[in-house]
């Protein structure tokens, strides 16, 4: 473990903005997983995930300024990546579809006692709309409860939840439809 | 298989298969190599306070300019006013005068005539 992995994220972001490369370094690499993830599970496509990763870093140096605590930093980097992932959907509509092999990827990486079903989860959760998988990526990757996610993502609380209930509902009737038809 | 998934359940495999995952050893540098090749000096918080404190100055400056302006729009269209009411008084005055000697020319004309006709 280095030094600067011992260091709070409040240490890391003062020696950042006071310009130390290597603790901006050290912020990234605390955060990469769950940009990383989310980019991934948004354009399904790992190097337009890895690449929206390193844009959002380069987004953060450059806005460092206003970011004031760990949890701001959290919130701010799930706001720029979903955002960023949205509008890149809408320009690039082809990573709208899953690729199979992508999923395939994701799912090994995860070792389960049920990666058939995760795999077919993760497949199903693709193919919602982009503003519903932002919603359920941040209520079950994220662990973030309706009000946190309305405020990273700029929407009523309401919304949100109408967004869980209507992606389980049809998270629930496809998957069930996939097991009829295996059957 | 998953027919008779309860929310729960369900919510409880969708944590599961959305779990986060490592990008790997590779992004980090890749990010760093990004940062030097753009020189990006990361914004300071004094900046941007002087920034703002630059603003501030300038949007009061521009309030102040404008409150000057209105009042001295004012002012002039007061003193127009003045002048337009000082030479509509004077042409008034002048008039008058006119006027006044006209009717004294006449009155004294008037006057003169019967004479003039009693001495033929």
């Amino acid at each position: 473990m280095s030094g600067d992995d011992e260091c709070t994220s409040g240490d890391l972001l003062t020696r950042a903005l006071a310009g130390e490369q290597a603790a901006f370094g050290a912020l990234v690499r605390r955060h990469q997983r769950p940009v990383y993830s989310l980019a991934l599970r948004m354009l399904a496509d790992r190097h337009a995930a890895e690449d929206l990763a390193q844009e959002v870093f380069l987004q953060l140096y450059r806005n460092l300024s206003p970011v004031s605590s760990e949890a701001h930093l959290a919130f701010w980097l799930r706001r720029v990546t979903l955002h960023r992932s949205i509008d890149r959907l809408r320009r690039t509509p082809r990573y709208e579809s899953a690729a199979p092999e992508e999923a395939a990827a994701t799912a090994s990486e995860t070792a389960h006692a049920d990666p058939l079903l995760e795999r077919r989860l993760q497949c199903l959760v693709r193919e919602l709309p982009p503003a519903a998988r932002a919603v359920v990526l941040l209520r079950y990757q994220e662990d973030l409860d309706p009000v946190d996610i309305a405020r990273t993502l700029r929407m009523p609380v309401n919304t949100v939840k109408s967004h869980l209930k209507r992606s389980l509902a049809q998270l629930r009737e496809r998957l069930s439809d996939k097991a009829e038809a295996l059957t | 298989m998953s027919e008779d998934l309860e929310n729960e359940d369900l919510e409880r495999r969708l944590r599961r298969a959305l779990a986060a995952v490592d990008p790997g050893e590779a992004l980090v540098p890749r990010v760093m190599a990004r940062i030097a090749a753009e020189p990006l000096q990361p914004a300071r918080p004094a900046r941007a306070g002087a920034v703002a404190g630059w603003l501030a100055f300038g949007l009061a400056a521009s309030v102040i300019l404008a409150v000057l302006l209105a009042h001295e729009w004012q002012v002039r269209r007061l003193e127009q006013g003045r002048e337009a009411r000082r030479q509509l008084i004077e042409a008034l005055r002048v008039t008058d005068e006119k006027l006044h000697l006209a009717y004294r020319v006449v009155n004294t004309r008037e006057g003169a005539a019967p004479q003039e006709h009693s001495g033929a």
